[in-house]
């Protein structure tokens, strides 16, 4: 069975967001949710300052603690290894949340469906329809955009990046375009002394 | 004097989209106070057990039995769910502490009821006098879960250096008995005897020397740890939450009760000592819940920026 995984390429990033914006548009995220969001962080001194892009998503890891310590069985790996969260299952007791070393995951809150994008307490008929997917006091959180996955697609924030920052693909094939980056050019996990084993790597 | 986060102190960067510490806010206060009232009822019942002292048996069956479901269920996001958190006692903490709350509470009503001569099962049928034994033990090793479980709990979470501490479950443990000794101290004051009391009073004085050491350590191992630890325990101990957990977790919590143990005796420094050290109980409870951060994201690059 395949291992879906993704390489994040930092030389590529140029950090517009557009993965964000993609990611909100296809979940039919509520204000303040991001299931991706591409960190920017400023260095050096004038005249020699330089600013860095890193995306980050959740890590799908294989020794997901989310999955661990969750008391429900909300949360559990697809055959493909992608980390789901059933909502109707879920409690929204946060174990999740504050078990991620990587903050990747949000719990819904009431007000969020309220507002609206524009804030104004009315909802539009795109949120109307796509809120439903949501139960407001569960966690949720990136799930590799599994309805486009399931027809052979890529997940909305890798067929929107511009710069093709985001390669996704099947780490368990040599010949995947993720697995090839990661051999080439010498692919990192984030935090791997937190042991998760995420299947998302960063190249530069 | 307290250093402050000043405004040009980026590393904390809250929901912005910047690499830096993010607070953890996902158990907020009425998780501690949860903790703290399970741990507290848990221990003063403990306690009291052992020194047959049955008003601090009810007492601390009341607090854990009302406030830490009450305010367990109002943390959670989907309450009329909850039977749920029963169903991964194999690998979820949350499961194993639910089941022991339930499996301390209804036993311990049993035993109570025949302690207080009210019920007991041999009084129905001597073939079911094993029911009194059986919610007697179960009681107390469901008991003896509940002051540890959520120290462990924390303990799992690799996401904060803080809470990853092996200390953590004996942090539980070692206040939730200094807090039953103090009050088992306090509503047995009439009734222990003298032998007891003093009993009590030494074990206190002694469980909070060891909470000073279990508290110190768990700085220790945060700041030693990884950046995000040193940065929690930065915020405890010199900045933004300084004063809260070094005047009300460390000095009224556990140096004033460990001097007034030492130095006074009688009604009034017990109680003083009890008000005291649950104050400071409830501020690290708290605290150590706010002052726990995610590391930044890709440790590695964070450090090339020269971000830790």
């Amino acid at each position: 069975m395949a291992r879906m995984g993704m390489v994040f390429d930092l030389k590529a990033c140029i950090g517009c967001n557009a993965c964000v914006v993609a990611c909100k548009q296809e979940n039919s995220l509520p204000d303040g949710v991001f299931f991706t969001r591409t960190l920017s962080h400023e260095y050096g001194e004038y005249p020699n300052t330089k600013r860095a892009y890193i995306p980050t998503i959740c890590n799908h890891c294989e020794d997901a603690p989310c999955e661990k310590v969750c008391p429900s069985g909300a949360t559990y790996t697809r055959e493909d290894g992608i980390v789901m969260v059933d909502g109707e299952k879920c409690i929204g007791c946060s174990t999740c949340a504050v078990a991620c070393p990587y903050d990747m995951r949000t719990m819904l809150e009431e007000v969020m469906f309220e507002n609206g994008l524009f804030g104004e307490g009315q909802l539009t008929p795109f949120e109307e329809q796509g809120y439903d997917r949501w139960i407001a006091g569960t966690a949720a959180k990136c799930d590799f955009c599994s309805q486009r996955v399931d027809v052979g697609l890529d997940p909305a924030c890798v067929y929107t990046c511009p710069t093709n920052a985001r390669i996704f693909g099947d780490l368990d094939d040599p010949n995947s375009a993720p697995s090839v980056m990661i051999s080439e050019r010498g692919g990192r996990q984030p935090l791997p002394e937190k042991k998760t084993k995420p299947k998302v790597y960063y190249v530069d | 004097m307290t250093a402050q986060l000043t405004h040009k102190d980026t590393r904390l960067v809250g929901n912005s989209f910047k690499l830096g510490y993010r607070f953890q806010n996902y158990w907020g206060n009425s998780m501690a106070v949860a903790f703290f009232s399970a741990e507290v009822g848990t221990g003063l019942f403990l306690v009291s057990y052992v020194h047959d002292l049955i008003v601090g048996m009810i007492l601390g069956l009341a607090l854990a039995g009302t406030l830490k479901p009450y305010f367990h269920l109002a943390h959670m996001g989907v309450p009329q769910k909850s039977i749920r958190a029963l169903f991964r006692p194999d690998r979820s903490w949350i499961s194993r502490g639910a089941i022991a709350i339930g499996f301390f509470i209804v036993p311990a009503i049993f035993y109570l009821l025949k302690s207080g001569g009210v019920f007991q099962f041999a009084a129905v049928s001597e073939s079911l006098a094993i029911l009194d034994t059986l919610a007697e033990t179960t009681a107390v090793v469901a008991a003896l879960v509940v002051i540890t479980y959520q120290g462990f709990a924390m303990s799992h979470s690799e996401s904060f250096t803080l809470w990853a501490s092996p200390l953590l479950p004996v942090s539980s443990a070692a206040y939730a008995l200094t807090a039953g000794c103090l009050l088992a101290l306090v509503v047995g004051w009439g009734s222990l005897e003298e032998g007891a009391r003093s009993s009590l009073s030494t074990s206190a004085l002694l469980l909070l020397v060891a909470d000073l050491v279990v508290v110190l350590g768990i700085l220790h191992h945060a700041k030693n740890k990884s950046k995000g630890g040193e940065f929690s325990v930065e915020l405890l101990m010199k900045t933004k939450f300084t004063p809260w957990f070094r005047n009300l977790a460390l000095i009224v919590g556990l140096a004033l009760p460990i001097v007034i143990l030492f130095f006074a005796d009688g009604f009034v420094a017990v109680l003083l000592a009890a008000v005291f050290m649950l104050v400071g109980f409830m501020t690290f409870r708290i605290l150590i819940f706010k002052a726990a951060v995610f590391e930044p994201i890709t440790h590695d690059l964070a450090g090339r920026f020269g971000l830790v």
